[in-house]
C-alpha cells in the first residue's frame, strides 16, 4: 500500500497530482482515465483546502493535513483521501445547472461534479472525526488471443 | 508542471498563452491577469492553449469570470486545446460559450 501525507494547502495540489498520476501509471490506466482520476482527487482536495482544513488555518489554528493512499488489485485502482476537516459529503451537494449559460449559473458544484463523474465509483464516509473519500477506477482488461 | 501565462495586447484583441497546469493554485494568477485586461474592453480574448496540459474547475470558473467581466461583446477563443482539456470543457457545458479553433486567426 502506497501512502502519502501533505499539508492541506493549495501548494500541495501539485504533490497530490504526482502521487495520483504515479498510481494511475502503475495501474496502467489509459490517458483519459488517468486525467479524470487526477482531476477528481484534485477537485476534492481543493475543497478540503478551501473549505475544510484551511478554514481552521484562517482562524489561527494550524492547517490540517490530507492523507492519501493507493491500493490496486487485478480489477481496480483505489485512491483513498482523508482529512480531519469539518464533515462534508460531496455526494449530497446539488449538481451544477449545466443547461444554463455559464453566467446564469450559481457559483459552486462544478468541481464536485467533475470529481464524481470522473471515476467509476466514488464513496464518502465519515470515520470518527475524519472525512474519507474513496475513488475507484477500473483497470484496463487485457484481451486474450482470438 | 508549472503554470505559465503570457499576454499580448493588439488593440482590442488580447492573446493569452496558457501553458502547464491550471489548478486552483495557479488559477489565481490567471484571474489576476484577466482583471488587469478587462478595463481595456477587449473584443476578442484569444487563449492559446496548445501547451496547457490540465485544467481544473477553478480554471473553468476563471473562463466564466472572463465572459462575465468583459461583457457580451467579447468573443473568447480557445486555440488548439489538448484532448483532455477540451473534454473537461465539454463536460462542463462551456463548449457553447467559448469558440474552439485549431488556429487563430483562422486560415481562410
Amino acid at each position: 500500500m502506497n501512502t502519502f501525507t501533505v499539508p492541506a494547502t493549495l501548494d500541495s495540489l501539485s504533490d497530490i497530482a504526482v502521487f495520483v498520476l504515479k498510481a494511475a501509471d502503475d495501474a496502467g490506466l489509459d490517458r483519459q482515465a488517468r486525467y479524470r482520476l487526477r482531476l477528481a482527487v484534485d477537485e476534492l482536495a481543493t475543497n478540503v483546502v478551501n473549505y475544510g482544513c484551511s478554514a481552521a488555518g484562517r482562524t489561527g489554528a494550524r492547517p490540517g493535513s490530507i492523507d492519501l493512499r493507493a491500493e490496486m488489485n487485478d480489477r481496480t485502482l483505489t485512491v483513498v483521501m482523508e482529512d480531519a476537516g469539518a464533515p462534508f459529503d460531496p455526494t449530497r451537494q446539488p449538481p451544477p445547472r449545466l443547461d444554463l449559460p455559464p453566467d446564469e449559473r450559481e457559483i459552486g458544484g462544478l468541481g464536485i461534479f467533475l470529481a464524481l463523474q470522473g471515476v467509476d465509483q466514488y464513496h464518502y464516509e465519515r470515520v470518527g472525526d475524519r472525512n474519507r473519500s474513496v475513488f475507484i477506477v477500473n483497470r484496463p482488461t487485457e484481451k486474450g488471443p482470438d | 508542471m508549472a503554470f505559465d501565462i503570457t499576454t499580448l495586447i493588439n488593440g482590442t484583441i488580447v492573446e493569452i498563452t496558457l501553458s502547464g497546469e491550471l489548478d486552483a493554485n495557479s488559477a489565481q494568477r490567471f484571474r489576476q491577469e484577466l482583471e488587469t485586461i478587462a478595463p481595456g474592453k477587449p473584443t476578442a480574448l484569444v487563449l492559446r492553449t496548445a501547451h496547457l496540459v490540465y485544467i481544473a474547475s477553478a480554471g473553468i470558473r476563471v473562463l466564466i469570470f472572463a465572459k462575465q467581466k468583459m461583457g457580451a461583446t467579447v468573443t473568447v477563443y480557445m486555440v488548439a486545446p489538448q484532448e483532455q482539456v477540451l473534454d473537461t470543457l465539454r463536460r462542463t457545458g462551456l463548449q457553447n460559450t467559448i469558440v474552439v479553433v485549431d488556429q487563430y486567426p483562422a486560415v481562410p
